[in-house]
């Protein structure tokens, strides 16, 4: 009994350890490493660091850059959230309950787009938005437009990359909204059917509620992953300009890194930002129970 | 008074299918766009770019790409990284996936706690030490540079477990009560059932490491080491210059594998996606 329990030990070392050995070296201990940073002034190259203490934080909430970079940050989300989020949301509501036939084409059509690079995604919008020659300016001039600019102003900019976005997980994440509303028992809605309750009101008051877990999922998920996403249309198309009116903390923290080689504030930034992604999974683990727990 | 309220819910339904199609439209007519555009001379992209049919259909774009980058070495780069990724990732997803579901161990849900939780770090929180170790190991501007982080993925461990929830518990506990070692459960019997799921979990980890952009720029700075998103993003001029028709071409070079695979694997591929959202 000894000996199989012994054996049992090394199996699940053996079966765990090239996970574990992946993730400690190449998240983990990074993790941990990019913490130490922060508290150094480095360039990446040189052999010496200097010690500054917060003075990497400190920054962050003085230098006028960052404080724009983080209201860029606040904008690219409360977008994502409506785009990515409140879209296909609303657009899984339509086919699950309004819609009677076609609902397994759309799901096929809609996640096209989910299988192309976001850098294809970013060449097809720099030409559709082409202030000179693409087709969005050409309409406009038809009707006596003309189409700004709008790699000059930062928030149009944003609101751009974030379409840029929202084409290529528009599919993902309505595929995963509406296998969530599969999950709502058909016989609840044949029920207010019956009674002939307003539809609005039977997706208020039942759907709603019953698929919280998962619409908090892909809520958390749009956030998360988005402001991931958004880093190759701006490091394609504006490269954070026009005067970081794009930019993100995530591209400001790659601008510090690799272009600026300031890395003690890349990585205060990116601990920052890890920091609000980790508060996002407790949320996570708060709202969709479950989810984490089953293998006790 | 029955009849007019089918009518009045047809009309309405219909107005709905209207709205869908249009997403449809909005979706694909760019790709469309992009496809038909990379068979155009530039003049025609320009002044007839919303025509679908080239007018004077040319392969030139094709002909000048592979003149002006060695398009096939960037092909197989690509493919030959993805293709370690995905083979690293499955891997270790079943090995993990399976000391989940079939060992018992102290600290298992901490542990598994843990792996999950990867999923919520930002590659921004990595990126430095990464490229340093990378570097140091001598592998910038090689394909096992940009797979070594990547060789264990999550959501691949989170989907493995619960593929491997169809398999009957009876039927494992049966053949380890024969004191049949684990390796062989899992490459006999355990594989061959989750083999469609393998696939598409397969199919998306390739599809998502062919498109992979911020890591690898990082890491694949020669040019004879690049990868197709990384060599599309030479083509693309922030300035306006791009050339249009060029970039279209290498695009749609791009979109061809994705939408192979997905044409042959869509249902396997849209139900791994449904089920990673499900507890």
């Amino acid at each position: 009994m000894n000996n199989r329990n012994k054996k049992n030990k090394v199996l699940t070392i053996a079966y765990l350890f090239p996970t574990a050995l992946i993730l400690l070296v190449f998240i983990i201990a990074p993790i941990i490493y990019t913490f130490y940073l922060s508290f150094f002034n480095w360039n990446l190259i040189a052999p010496t660091k200097d010690f500054v203490g917060l003075e990497n934080y400190l920054s962050i909430f003085t230098d006028p850059v960052n404080r724009k970079i983080i209201l860029n940050t606040v904008f690219y989300i409360l977008l994502l959230l409506v785009l990515n989020f409140l879209v296909p949301y609303f657009i899984s509501i339509i086919v699950k309950f309004f819609i009677s036939k076609m609902q397994t084409a759309y799901k096929i059509i809609f996640f096209i787009p989910s299988l192309f690079s976001l850098v294809v995604g970013a060449m097809l919008f720099s030409w559709i938005m082409n202030p000179v020659s693409g087709p969005v300016a050409f309409f406009m001039r038809n009707l006596g437009l003309t189409l700004p600019n709008w790699t000059n102003s930062g928030a149009m900019a944003v609101v751009v990359i974030c379409l840029i976005t929202n084409w290529k997980v528009f599919g993902y994440n309505f595929v995963l909204l509406l296998t969530g509303l599969g999950s709502v028992p058909q016989n609840i809605i044949d029920a207010t059917k019956m009674d002939s309750i307003p539809k609005w009101r039977m997706i208020w008051d039942i759907v709603f509620p019953l698929n919280k877990s998962i619409a908090f999922y892909v809520l958390i998920l749009t956030i998360v992953q988005g402001l991931q996403y958004v880093f190759t249309p701006i490091s394609v198309i504006t490269q954070g300009g026009p005067y970081y009116g794009s930019s993100n903390a995530l591209y400001h923290t790659y601008l510090n890194a690799f272009v600026l080689y300031k890395t003690g504030n890349a990585s205060a930034l990116a601990i920052v930002t890890f920091v609000i992604f980790l508060v996002l999974l407790y949320l996570e683990i708060k709202f969709v129970e479950g989810r984490t727990s089953r293998y006790e | 008074m029955k009849g007019e309220r089918a009518d009045m819910n047809k009309l309405k339904e219909s107005g709905w299918h209207f709205l869908l199609i249009v997403i449809c439209l909005v979706l694909l007519l760019p790709v469309l766009f992009m496809i038909s555009n990379s068979f155009k001379t530039l003049q025609d992209s320009y002044h007839s770019m919303l025509q679908i049919i080239p007018a004077h259909p040319t392969l030139n774009n094709y002909l000048t790409l592979d003149k002006q980058i060695s398009l096939l070495r960037i092909i197989w780069n690509t493919f030959f990284m993805a293709t370690i990724v995905t083979i690293g990732k499955i891997v270790t997803g079943l090995l993990s996936a399976y000391a989940f579901k079939y060992f018992s161990f102290k600290g298992k849900k901490l542990i598994y706690f843990a792996f999950i939780s990867t999923i919520f770090v930002p590659f921004t929180v990595v990126m430095i030490p990464n490229f340093l170790v990378i570097s140091k190991l001598n592998l910038l501007n090689t394909a096992l540079g940009v797979a070594l982080p990547q060789l264990c993925d999550a959501t691949g461990i989170m989907l493995f477990l619960k593929a491997m929830d169809k398999i009957p518990n009876s039927l494992i506990e049966s053949v380890r009560i024969d004191d049949i070692p684990a390796y062989k459960i899992l490459k006999d019997i355990v594989v061959p059932i989750l083999r469609p799921n393998i696939i598409s979990i397969g199919a998306i980890f390739f599809i998502n490491s062919w498109n992979e952009y911020v890591w690898p720029t990082l890491i694949l700075k020669d040019k004879n080491s690049f990868t197709l998103p990384l060599a599309l993003q030479n083509y693309i001029s922030s300035e306006g210059g791009t050339n249009f028709p060029l970039a279209m071409a290498l695009s749609t070079i791009m979109i061809i594998v994705p939408l192979l695979i997905y044409l042959i694997f869509q249902r396997y591929i849209l139900n791994s996606i449904s089920s990673s959202g499900l507890k």
